[in-house]
């Protein structure tokens, strides 16, 4: 069995709810979500920061909850794949990527919505370079990324 | 991959983080942003007891033109336009720092500061196990210059080069108050290769700070790696200077990615400045210091390549400073 701190108390606004939780210091925001609050859409991939499967918004940035403690959350806002929708149906991006077809195995899925879904919100209208620099901490395996990059192309256009 | 339990302090002020790791002493971590430590720490590598988190405390988090905190975010300086525009070289070197995921976490002070790294040191404990481990963490001997004295890791933080370029300072704060010292002084090229930085005991960095003649100065920065989109530095490479009608004012170049310490070539600059710039003095230039540097096969790209690239960077950092537009990325 495998040692733990004790738990300590730990309040954050998980997709704009606010939770109140508890884990040990060296839970990591990755294992807290899938493991605690049983949001298994956030994927565990390298688990080192290098392909960005775990990639959740922090006060709405797009980084890797793999590399970064839960403790780190607290009074912060954390949002994960589970609360990029709206209430019913898909988010432009998530469509786009259905429509499109920028998912095979569909692992890395999940990471993608999430850096697409924030670019966007920051830049309605990328450029294709500025799309490429986005999702370049995000590694797909299956696509060869065109598909991807045209989802996201489609998804800003409109054009679905 | 879990962590190993550890008692973790969120201090809010920069007095409180140098009693703490005082207290703690020997047993204890200071944790930045944590892209860097926290693989290290699921990896088995170097556990401490205890870490000291850096992210509560306001005066680090804080950054002008002048004066940056070393928690600044490096994505927060990569998106500030002003701050590209007024140091074009470290704008250059922030950007090409990890992914813009990465970016969101990491700090400027923890990239400073980042581990040295190595083939036989970034592992799993089961691998390193297997082997023998080495000087760095748990062993006695190096695998990959075979002894028992020096470590030969390498420097792979992008920031310190391009810092160093345009004379930026650090400063510190310990239990004898603050001091501020030039950036490479932060590193030790006389030491055994294993402590990565020169810091007193339980002294932190504060900030980085930058002289008024650094700002607006024509600057670049090179980065060789495996993937243009993620990986460290195999060689970072920055210039700083101005070039007026083809004569140097001023010059300053300077590396990191090749040896345990980054690196200012002044030796080779000083006697630039001054003169006119043509093929001659520019490749005999980029051949000195491309002599200078002893990169070990210690990293994906073989050393003899990354010493000659050594030369094309340095001849394509000077014809930019005498050129091109400012701090163009490589």
């Amino acid at each position: 069995m495998r040692s733990m701190s004790p738990p300590r108390p730990l309040r954050l606004t998980l997709n704009d709810r606010p939770v109140e939780t508890s884990c040990p210091n060296e839970r990591i925001l990755l294992d807290l979500l899938r493991e605690d609050l049983n949001l298994t859409g956030t994927k565990r991939g390298c688990d080192l920061g290098t392909c960005g499967c775990c990639t959740v918004w922090i006060d709405g940035r797009a980084t890797l909850s793999c590399l970064t403690l839960a403790r780190s959350t607290e009074g912060h806002s954390v949002t994960t794949i589970e609360g990029v929708s709206p209430a019913t149906g898909l988010n432009p991006v998530q469509k786009a990527f259905v429509e499109r077809g920028a998912t095979q195995c569909g692992f890395c899925t999940p990471g993608f919505i999430m850096t697409a879904t924030a670019l966007l919100r920051d830049h309605p209208h990328p450029s294709r370079s500025e799309i490429t620099e986005a999702i370049a901490g995000n590694l797909c395996r299956c696509t060869g990324y065109t598909k991807i990059i045209e989802a996201i192309e489609s998804a800003a256009s409109g054009d679905r | 991959m879990h962590l190993d339990p550890f008692e973790l302090y969120r201090p809010s002020t920069v007095e409180e983080v140098v009693r703490l790791t005082r207290d703690l002493g020997a047993a204890c971590d200071v944790l930045a942003g944590g892209t860097d430590l926290l693989p290290n720490y699921k990896m088995h590598i170097n556990l401490k007891p205890n870490l000291v988190a850096l992210e509560e405390v306001e005066e680090l988090r804080s950054y002008t033109l002048e004066r940056v905190g070393s928690m600044t975010r490096l994505a927060d300086l990569d998106r500030d336009t002003d701050f590209a525009r007024a140091y074009p070289g470290v704008a250059a070197a922030v950007h090409e720092v990890a992914t813009p995921l990465v970016r969101e976490r990491a700090t400027v002070g923890g990239n400073l500061l980042v581990e040295t790294r190595c083939f036989f040191f970034n592992q799993t404990f089961p691998w390193r196990q297997s082997l023998g481990f080495c000087l760095k963490a748990d062993g006695d001997r190096c695998h990959v210059v075979p002894q028992k004295e020096r470590c030969y890791a390498t420097f792979s933080g992008d920031l310190a080069p391009a810092l160093a370029a345009v004379d930026a300072s650090v400063e510190l704060a310990g239990p004898d108050g603050r001091r501020t010292i030039p950036v490479l002084d932060l590193y030790d090229p006389g030491g055994d290769g294993i402590r990565r930085h020169r810091l007193r005991p339980n002294e932190i960095v504060v900030a980085v700070s930058f002289p008024a003649a650094s700002r607006g100065l024509p600057a670049n920065y090179q980065k060789l790696r495996i993937r243009p989109t993620f990986d460290f530095p195999e060689l970072g490479l920055a210039a700083a200077g101005l070039v007026e009608s083809g004569t140097v004012r001023s010059l300053a170049i300077a590396a990191g990615g090749l040896e345990t310490y980054p690196r200012r070539f002044d030796e080779v600059t000083r006697p630039l400045v001054g003169e006119r710039l043509n093929e001659t003095n520019r490749n005999a230039a980029s051949e000195a210091i491309m002599r200078s540097v002893r990169p070990v096969h210690n990293t994906f790209l073989a050393p003899d390549y990354r010493r000659r690239m050594v030369g094309v960077y340095v001849r394509r950092a000077l014809d930019r400073l005498a050129n091109g537009p400012p701090g163009v990325p490589g």
